[in-house]
């Protein structure tokens, strides 16, 4: 059962909307400024905080990026958001609806995608096979729930097209017949993250995306990420903070599992608390 | 544009229909010179046999989830068969129907319960429910099926047509290996063949595609459980008597072995399995008394030094 969060009602939202999972099907009625929000999100390992009393707001069409020293909770809440598990105390609203009971599936449903801080493909499936069931997904989902799953894969020429689509969107559409392990590192990257566009979704939560990457590699997905950032909420976790400095248009830092700052990159970078925080630097 | 890497033109000098035909005519081919020189009894039972490890195949290879309970879904389908053709009606053909209906509907309710374990907890608690089918079987409803000696199964004629003799019965079991062969092999091409696929190698990534993996596991493991059961009917007709050891948890041994020899997660793996694993030992037992210790042997080699299977190693090759 979704629960509606009580503000959502509120004209802070703008005019009425619908939870309708496809962004680009929404047209004028989404003016929404928030898409995600969590109140005193914690999730508690045994005696370990790993996220506490989070309150957070991620605004609606914005690239958000969120850094924090290791080990300061991001991934977890990432884990928070995406439904990997659940939390400890608080509640997560998404377009001002409760999501935090629901399954991870349910939340993809309704336009959360993320990708894995390790690369998370299916190795033995081959490259094209790989984006057969997230394509299926956003047909599954725009066509009402229809399923029929016992047609011939390569004999479905329009499910192929859309495949084919993602792969040369990210450039891997001459290696559709490669097995997906077989892929270098940084291809099967993109390739991960041509799964998590397939989806289509609203909101889009990338775990360290340029992790074991090359600057070459990072160059081609920042380029692919600018592309794309229009139709796309984004929130990126990041280590490499210059590289997605000028990308992002609203910083999070984290510290031990709590929001310690928020704001501009630029302004964000230079707060003494950031620097003492992440760079040790003090004074 | 993509040229030969556009998937669906693999093979675009042959298309897949074509391509299923040719397979299916070599199949028949081979099993129908087996016969002459082995038997049309002795293939038909080979060939039931490649039935039930194709539908292991499809837990274990394509699933990626051991289990040591299929046997319960054979042994259902086995004595539902006999029990129905003999409380019911003879009629071959409804006795099978049955079989398969009952080894369905005890997937579903046994499914529901294993369904969301894994590893060695999935393989234990089918073990369990094969122990617990077997001993009911063996010695609790012992009074209606024979217990530990087992009972007839009759089987009557279809009209005037007597399906269950040589060759037409050897020419039906043919036709349930090509037509599971078939539909086997359309399963894992596609979409929920990809998906359970999926499963095998990351479930967790499954789940964050918007995808309820423990109902696609479960509607699997109740296909692979029919196609058991499907396997376990056309054993009651074959051999005419059935007993308590096609119901044994034991036996999953075999099934395992087939499996491994041939190769898992490939549907020409399963059949080439499980010809082998019978042809070794029908053989075998004429000439070594204790041919388990040979089949050991050939099992450890085939775990150290041919892991995929021989399809693995025919495929490596060519």
């Amino acid at each position: 059962m979704i629960k509606e969060r009580p503000e959502a009602r509120g004209s802070a939202f703008g005019e009425r909307h619908f939870l309708n999972p496809f962004h680009n099907t929404i047209g004028k009625v989404d003016f929404m400024a928030e898409i995600i929000a969590t109140e005193g999100l914690t999730k508690r390992f045994g005696p370990l905080t790993a996220v506490n009393k989070m309150d957070l707001k991620i605004e609606k069409g914005r690239v958000s990026g969120i850094i924090g020293p290791n080990g300061s909770g991001k991934t977890t809440l990432f884990n928070l958001l995406s439904g990997y598990f659940p939390p400890s105390e608080g509640r997560i609203f998404y377009e001002g609806h409760d999501i935090t009971r629901l399954s991870p599936q349910e939340r993809v449903k309704r336009g959360i995608s993320r990708s894995f801080q390790l690369v998370s493909i299916f190795p033995r499936l081959k490259v094209y096979e790989n984006l057969v069931l997230s394509v299926l997904r956003f047909k599954e989902n725009n066509k009402g729930g229809a399923r029929f799953y016992f047609c011939k894969v390569a004999d479905n020429k329009e499910l192929l097209d859309d495949c084919m689509q993602y792969l040369e969107m990210v450039g891997l559409q001459n290696k559709a017949n490669t097995l997906g392990g077989e892929l270098s590192y940084g291809d099967q990257r993109l390739l991960e993250i041509a799964i998590s566009l397939s989806l289509k979704p609203k909101i889009l939560l990338l775990d360290e995306p340029f992790s074991g990457l090359g600057d070459l590699e990072i160059s081609f997905m920042m380029e692919l990420l600018h592309k794309v950032k229009k139709d796309f909420t984004i929130v990126i976790i990041e280590h490499k903070i210059s590289k997605i400095e000028d990308f992002c248009e609203q910083l999070f830092v984290m510290s031990q599992g709590s929001l310690i700052c928020q704001g501009e990159p630029c302004k964000v970078l230079t707060n003494v608390e950031v620097r003492r925080c992440y760079w040790g630097e003090v004074g | 544009m993509m040229g030969k890497n556009r998937p669906g033109l693999f093979f675009s000098s042959v298309s897949s229909g074509k391509r299923s035909l040719v397979e299916i005519i070599i199949i028949a081919v081979l099993c129908i010179l087996l016969s002459f020189y082995m038997g049309k009894h002795r293939v038909a039972d080979f060939m039931i046999f490649c039935i039930t490890v194709l539908s292991y195949d499809l837990i274990y290879g394509f699933m990626g989830h051991l289990t040591i309970g299929h046997m319960l879904y054979f042994g259902t389908g086995t004595y539902t068969a006999a029990l129905f053709m003999k409380w019911v009606t003879p009629n071959p053909i409804l006795g099978i129907v049955a079989g398969i209906v009952a080894g369905a509907l005890l997937a579903l309710i046994v499914g529901k319960l294993v369904i969301r374990t894994k590893g060695a907890t999935f393989a234990l608690v089918n073990m369990a429910f094969n122990y617990v089918g077997f001993f009911l079987v063996a010695y609790a409803w012992g009074n209606v099926t024979g217990g530990e000696d087992g009972m007839p199964s009759f089987t009557g004629p279809l009209g005037s047509f007597y399906l269950h003799r040589h060759p037409y019965w050897f020419f039906f079991v043919l036709f349930c290996l090509l037509l599971s062969f078939y539909l086997l092999k359309h399963f894992s091409a596609s979409p929920f063949g990809i998906m359970v696929r999926s499963i095998r190698y990351s479930e967790r990534r499954v789940r964050f595609l918007g995808y309820n993996s423990h109902y696609y596991k479960l509607v699997t493991f109740i296909i692979a459980s029919s196609f058991a059961a499907f396997a376990g009917t056309l054993t009651a007709i074959n051999y005419g008597y059935i007993a308590p050891d096609y119901i044994s948890p034991l036996r999953n041994a075999e099934i395992i072995f087939a499996n491994l020899i041939g190769g898992i997660g490939n549907i020409y793996g399963a059949l080439i399995g499980g010809m082998v694993y019978m042809i070794i030992r029908d053989f075998l037992s004429i000439y070594v008394e204790r041919w388990e210790l040979v089949l050991g042997v050939v099992l450890v080699v085939t775990a150290l030094r041919f892991r995929t299977g021989i399809t693995g190693y025919i495929q490596k090759y060519l």
